[in-house]
């Protein structure tokens, strides 16, 4: 079969133009006009002081924004790099835009960055949301320098969550990809993340599954190959992550499908790598945190609650296909509590959830009537979390998390056993 | 009055009919060390009679001026940035009968010499200084720059860092400080005494009426002080330069003056005055650009320093170089730019000396013949006149353990006989040792070895300036920069009238390939200039060129 032709010659002409180079940033747009130069301005300044005598670019693959957006990527540069540094930059900046083909998405883009990677020899590959408030230069070098000097091959990011934010990443795929994985791995869907040459040159070559992670699921997939791989693995502090666009609490559902059906869907890809994982280990962690205690999210519980109360009731002989018995009367005897009594235990829930990665596996439904099926279910798992946390301060809730984690961890051989059972 | 001239205007001296008052412009100077280049009486110095010897290479070269190093009487603990005596000779190179005759055997072969004016201080041995610090009293005293404490002038740059630890040096004898901007040993002369400012002028009177064709002006930023200032570039410098030169225009029209001025290109601007100032100054940010442009194989650094570069009077021109006899000097770059010139070309701290590296052109590109000749074919296209330091036309290389600058100011290497074929002499009374390491070694790296060969570096460079010399548009020429997208690429178009030469560098180790704009040259049939083979037309598309590693073309735009 011959071999695809996806780069546009423009975009390959462009490239020849830029040459050899030792680190690529890419932010890939679509319709950010009014954030991606403040992006792109922190890139650059990065860059500059960072990496002062490496050879780098910027490309920007766009989905075809009709706002601007790559005018205002080309347009956006520092008139003079003294009124923000010490010095000038020593080598010529580059800005590459292109229009990626095929439908918009996370893994076009980041094909298409793999492929610039590749050709160009690349020694560290960085992404970066064109959406970002809260972006530094000192996020570049946390991110490059532990692949362009250190010798890791992924590093992904640690953000600065206030309280309450990330919960399914807390709640789910984190102890979920710690318990399958083996890592401590803090952002398993962080969209900040750095590769080595060497790992981008592997994800150009392994597109095979490249249209089953939408959206998030392609970091997903990135963090959990690259740990399957038995690629080096690190994490680096950045900070906050505010972004422009606030994923609104109706998304829940496109969230838990894209993030969790992902995960599931990593799961069976990497079976032969977790199913035999015995320990887990830290991820090296690089920079500084800093101990400010941000505002905490505001999430409306008692609707979560109601939610999650109604969800089982009415999904329930969906659950009864997925979730074995004394799981489900567990979650429909708390579902019956007066909601200040409610609580989602840790055990519970992790048993929950590997019971609902197994059945995705066992195809026991439709995969995507599963993943609705998660929604209401983590709605409880929410709204005793935050009943449970509210008055608790950072290093608390902390401990709680880790306990959480323990708890998967625990229970991986339940998921293995769930996981490898024969189906009927 | 002119007690000899033998210019190659006339033998008046004064212009002849049709001669160029403008003829720096087209210069390509050659600078050498009389004490480096041949010694003819076997003392084991170089000397003016063994340079006069070495005349007929010097014009076989293709260099139209020779720039002279200091040689007046000097104690020589500044290699003759020292002077003693500004109307002399220093003995051990020759008397002042000896120079006349180099003088005028090098206008019989149509080359020029400049000397240097090293204005800005004298040698403590000086008679002028002998008597200024004799006494407070003495008519000479005001002659230099005194205090009795060292806090005037607080917080200007020391200039030679590694060997002083301020600008001011007590003298026991006088019992006061005086001023010093360079070595203790060399007192800054006071030019705001008049006195002072006619006693050059006579110096240059003196060597006017002899036949030299210019003056290099040493130091020139740091003539004058004035409290609460930096003390370099001050209004009053610039007084000074126009006051000698208005003399100079009335009596010597054909001699030209050249500014040591190691400044940022917007500094050195006002030395060109309105033409009024000097008529060319050394580029000296520009240098150490090329040598970053070509480690980071971006045109980059280059081009920037370039576009700073203010336009200067028409009758004024750069003067461009490569290396010279001081250290490669990183005065006028950024801490990162130094830092990373240090560490691609100086990692050994040894070949660090103030705020520069001591080594020759061919160590510091590593013997590469590809760098070598690309760095050569930049300095003979980029607008300015082109500086030529002895040796570098063969590849010599240096010896940074001899302290000092010495390591680039070792003798000329003729041959690969008896001590180089420089000097008779035992190898042990040499000014300075040979080079005779097995890389740059005079057994291998020598004039003789590579004259009798087309395809030498000496061979190459002779024909490199010999192309140059073919059109006016590399010396008189504007530039256009033309913009590629391959960075790695520094091309450009030098145009005067007609005349249009495109030049293209790679700046990069491996191959290039590069696509020009150069629509506005549609029609035209580029013309490689040192095969004479033509190219392509141009026509309305990206004009595609490939270049070797390194690699570089000049062509001449016909249009036919």
């Amino acid at each position: 079969m011959a071999e695809e032709r996806f780069l546009s010659d423009e975009f390959v002409s462009q490239l020849t133009a830029v040459g050899e180079v030792d680190i690529v940033v890419g932010l890939p747009t679509f319709n950010n006009r009014d954030t991606v130069q403040r992006v792109v301005n922190a890139i650059l300044v990065g860059l500059v002081k960072y990496f002062p005598r490496q050879r780098s670019v910027l490309i920007n693959p766009d989905a075809g924004s009709k706002d601007g957006t790559t005018e205002a990527v080309q347009a956006a540069s520092i008139p003079d790099f003294r009124a923000v540094l010490a010095s000038s930059p020593l080598r010529t900046m580059h800005v590459v835009s292109a229009r990626y083909p095929g439908v918009q998405g996370e893994s076009e883009a980041l094909r298409m960055l793999f492929a610039a990677a590749d050709l160009l020899g690349a020694k560290a590959c960085a992404f970066v949301s064109p959406d970002l408030e809260s972006i530094t230069p000192e996020w570049i070098d946390a991110l490059v320098q532990p692949a362009l000097k250190d010798g890791f091959d992924f590093v992904g990011p640690i953000y600065q969550r206030r309280r309450f934010d990330g919960l399914l990443v807390k709640n789910l795929l984190h102890p979920l990809i710690r318990a399958a994985y083996g890592y401590q791995i803090e952002e398993p869907v962080g969209r900040e993340v750095a590769l080595s040459g060497r790992l981008a040159s592997y994800f150009l070559s392994d597109q095979s599954h490249r249209e089953d992670f939408p959206g998030l699921g392609a970091f997903e997939w990135m963090t959990t190959a690259a740990m399957a791989g038995g690629y080096r693995v690190c994490q680096a502090f950045l900070g906050p992550r505010v972004t422009a666009s606030k994923r609104s609490a109706l998304d829940l559902n496109t969230a838990i499908k894209e993030v969790a059906g992902s995960l599931f869907r990593c799961l069976e890809i990497h079976q032969s790598y977790w199913l035999s994982r015995q320990k887990c280990e830290q991820v090296p962690t690089f920079g500084f945190q800093p101990v400010l205690d941000l505002d905490p999210v505001r999430i409306d519980r008692k609707r979560m609650f109601q939610m999650f109360s109604s969800g089982v009731d009415d999904l329930r002989p969906v659950l009864e296909q997925i979730l074995s018995p004394g799981t489900l009367e567990a979650i429909t005897a708390i579902a019956k509590l007066e909601e200040r009594q409610f609580r989602f235990p840790d055990d519970l829930w992790a048993k929950t959830v590997c019971e609902f990665a197994a059945s995705y596996h066992h195809s026991a439904i439709n995969r995507d009537h599963l993943l609705q099926a998660l929604t209401p279910v983590y709605r409880g798992r929410v709204s005793s979390f935050i009943l449970e946390n509210g008055r608790a301060g950072s290093e608390d809730v902390e401990l709680k998390l880790e306990s959480l984690r323990q708890e998967y961890e625990r229970l991986k051989p339940y998921l293995i056993e769930n996981w490898n059972r024969k189906v009927r | 009055m002119r007690t000899t001239s033998s210019s190659p205007d006339s033998p008046s001296g004064m212009p002849a009919p049709g001669a160029d008052p403008l003829w720096y412009k087209d210069a390509v100077i050659y600078e050498l060390h009389a004490r480096a280049f041949h010694d003819s009486n076997g003392d084991g110095i170089g000397d003016f009679p063994g340079l006069l010897q070495k005349l007929d290479y010097v014009q076989d070269l293709g260099v139209t001026t020779i720039w002279l190093l200091p040689f007046y009487p000097s104690p020589l603990k500044d290699d003759g940035y020292d002077i003693s005596d500004y109307t002399g000779i220093n003995p051990a190179y020759g008397t002042l009968e000896n120079f006349r005759e180099f003088l005028e055997q090098a206008h019989r072969r149509n080359l020029r010499v400049i000397t240097e004016l090293v204005i800005n201080h004298t040698s403590d041995q000086h008679p002028w200084f002998q008597e200024a610090r004799s006494s407070p009293d003495n008519p000479r005293r005001d002659w230099y720059v005194w205090s009795n404490t060292d806090d005037r002038y607080r917080g200007v740059r020391i200039i030679f860092k590694d060997s002083e630890l301020s600008n001011w040096t007590w003298d026991p004898i006088s019992k006061a400080y005086y001023w010093h901007r360079f070595f203790s040993h060399q007192p800054d002369l006071n030019f705001d005494n008049p006195a002072v400012v006619e006693e050059i002028w006579k110096v240059m009177q003196f060597w006017a009426d002899m036949g030299v064709d210019g003056f290099r002006v040493d130091a020139v930023p740091y003539l004058v002080e004035r409290e609460g200032t930096s003390c370099e570039n001050l209004p009053e410098t610039h007084d000074v330069v126009k006051f000698l030169r208005r003399r100079l225009n009335e009596k010597y029209p054909m001699i030209f003056l050249l500014a040591e001025a190691n400044q940022w290109p917007a500094d050195v601007r006002h030395y060109f005055g309105d033409g009024d100032e000097f008529q060319m100054a050394f580029h000296f940010p520009l240098m150490p650009r090329m040598f970053m442009g070509v480690k980071l194989e971006d045109r980059k650094p280059i081009m920037d320093i370039l576009q700073q570069t203010p336009d200067i009077p028409e009758t004024c021109q750069w003067g461009i170089f490569l290396r010279n006899h001081d250290e490669l000097t990183l005065e006028m770059v950024s801490d990162v730019e130094r830092d990373y010139m240090y560490d691609m070309y100086a990692l050994d701290a040894g070949a660090r000396l103030n705020l520069g590296i001591r080594r020759r052109l061919a160590p510091l590109m590593d013997g590469d013949r590809r760098r070598l000749e690309l760095m050569n074919g930049m300095l003979m296209s980029l607008p300015g006149s082109p500086v030529l330091y002895y040796g570098d036309e063969i590849g010599m290389g240096d010896n940074i353990f001899l302290g000092d600058r010495n390591g680039v100011r070792t003798p000329m290497q003729w041959s690969g006989g008896w001590n180089a074929g420089f000097s008779a002499a035992d190898p042990e009374r040499l000014y300075l040792p040979l080079l005779s390491n097995p890389v740059y070694g005079y057994q291998t790296v020598n004039v003789e070895a590579q004259r009798r060969t087309d395809h030498s570096l000496w061979s190459w460079m002779k024909k490199l300036i010999q192309v140059r010399k073919s059109t006016r548009a590399f010396s008189r020429g504007g530039i256009e920069f033309l913009q590629p997208r391959n960075h790695r690429v520094f091309a450009y178009i030098r145009t005067l009238g007609n005349d249009r030469v495109l030049v293209v560098n790679n700046l990069s180790r491996s191959a290039q390939p590069v696509e020009l704009d150069l629509r506005a040259f549609e029609g035209y049939i580029p013309v490689e200039m040192f095969g004479g083979n033509p190219f392509p037309r141009i026509g309305r598309l990206p004009y595609l060129m490939t270049l070797p590693p390194y690699g570089f073309y000049w062509f001449r735009m016909r249009r036919l």
